[in-house]
């Protein structure tokens, strides 16, 4: 019982076919689906479910829904009821509506956002498989990355106001859904205001992330590499490609992970990141960094927050 | 002129110029130029925050988020300046998104 992992986003893009070669040469994900809608649907080489990212052309960019996979069919009923008695109104997904993937929930976050739960979606196995495999496949293009890890909402916060949908959302994740606060910031006079929230359903230290901002949206999906060398050679390769970078190689605080952002064609932001930091067991103690040590927490080595990142987002 | 040679841009305010070749964004000849009043962010139209107002000359533009420059902003000579083309000298004045 309960959320197994992040399953997909599904990313509004201004220009589809731009925004698919961004996915398939930079990131290196391969094309698995195109819909009679025109979506299009890829995976990362490591990823054995249809797809992890769905990309669909709009008339603004950013997040259309992040879904996260259950553990079972009927977890899928519990859930609903525990969403549901929190005021939260619950919208069912037939089998199908989403392509490949069974019944499914959809809702609104409280700091906006749509969220997904599913179990099960059609299985197309890795590109090394699961019989003797090699460790990693040849041939894979650009940074190669191996899955999607997590996604980072921004959530409106401002406390003058009383509006605090960091805390919100991180609550209702924690008691509805069962994910574990790992780390937080803590802001304000008496660190009393809960500036961001790392969340997992598994042992890494995030499987979403939320930080507060003026107005809600959706600020990365981060691809996973395994090390260092991994996420410098991404770097190389998002200079090649001549893709927008945010900010070049550098070490998180807050889950010790390794990272680079950028941008894809219509200004959502990703990121590479390294390295597993260490286990997010349900026992380890929760990680909180003040508000004045917000440099270092996201960005160790400068010790300084970027503006762009926390004022460009989609 | 056509698009193709390089103009001049002036930022409303300040008065500083920068010149834009025809097939450049305003925003990344601002940016090789050392100008730095229109903030940079994606470079590819969706988060709004290099958004200008054109107040002369002719321009063309990329596909930028309606949730930044609506149809009736980009009547008014709203827009992005990451998908902002010149065709003529220009000058534009910052214009932060509402959102």
């Amino acid at each position: 019982m309960g959320v197994a992992r992040i399953g997909h986003v599904r990313l509004r893009v201004l220009d589809l076919e731009p925004a698919v070669h961004h996915y398939e040469t930079v990131l290196g994900m391969t094309v698995t689906h195109r819909d009679e809608g025109g979506d299009v649907y890829l995976k990362a080489w490591d990823e054995w479910d249809k797809y992890s990212v769905i990309l669909t052309e709009a008339d603004r960019a950013g997040l259309d829904h992040v879904a996260y996979k259950v553990a079972a069919d009927a977890d899928l009923d519990e859930f609903r009821g525990r969403i549901t008695s929190r005021g939260v109104d619950v919208t069912d997904l037939a089998a199908g509506a989403l392509h490949g993937v069974g019944r499914a929930l959809r809702f609104t976050l409280p700091a906006g956002q749509d969220m997904v739960l599913f179990a099960d979606k059609e299985f197309v196995g890795t590109d090394v498989g699961f019989l003797n495999p090699e460790p990693w496949p040849e041939g894979v293009r650009g940074c190669a990355v191996k899955w999607l890890d997590h996604c980072l909402l921004m959530c409106e916060l401002n406390p003058e106001a009383g509006v605090n949908t960091v805390d919100a959302t991180s609550q209702f994740l924690q008691d509805a859904l069962d994910f574990r606060l790992v780390e937080q910031v803590m802001a304000g006079p008496d660190h009393s205001v809960r500036a961001a929230a790392f969340l997992t359903v598994t042992s890494t230290p995030h499987d979403i992330a939320l930080v507060g901002g003026p107005t809600s949206g959706f600020h990365h999906a981060g691809f996973f590499l395994e090390s260092w060398e991994d996420v410098l050679r991404a770097a190389d390769v998002l200079a090649r490609h001549k893709v927008k970078v945010d900010v070049t190689p550098q070490r998180h605080g807050i889950t010790r992970g390794y990272t680079t952002y950028f941008f894809d064609p219509s200004g959502n932001r990703n990121e590479t990141f390294g390295g597993t930091g260490y286990y997010a067991t349900p026992d380890r103690p929760v990680t909180t960094w003040t508000e004045d040590q917000l440099g270092p927490a996201i960005f160790y080595h400068t010790g300084e927050v970027l503006p762009s990142f926390v004022s460009v987002y989609t | 002129m056509s698009g193709r040679g390089s103009h001049v841009v002036t930022l409303a305010g300040t008065g500083a110029t920068f010149a834009c070749p025809g097939d450049q964004v305003v925003l990344k000849a601002a940016l090789a130029a050392g100008q730095r009043a229109i903030p940079s962010g994606c470079h590819g139209g969706g988060c709004g925050v290099c958004r200008v107002r054109v107040l002369a000359g002719p321009y063309r533009v990329g596909r930028m988020s309606r949730a930044h420059v609506t149809e009736a902003d980009e009547a008014a000579g709203f827009t992005l300046a990451c998908k902002t083309f010149p065709e003529g000298a220009l000058v534009v004045g910052l214009a932060p998104s509402r959102t």
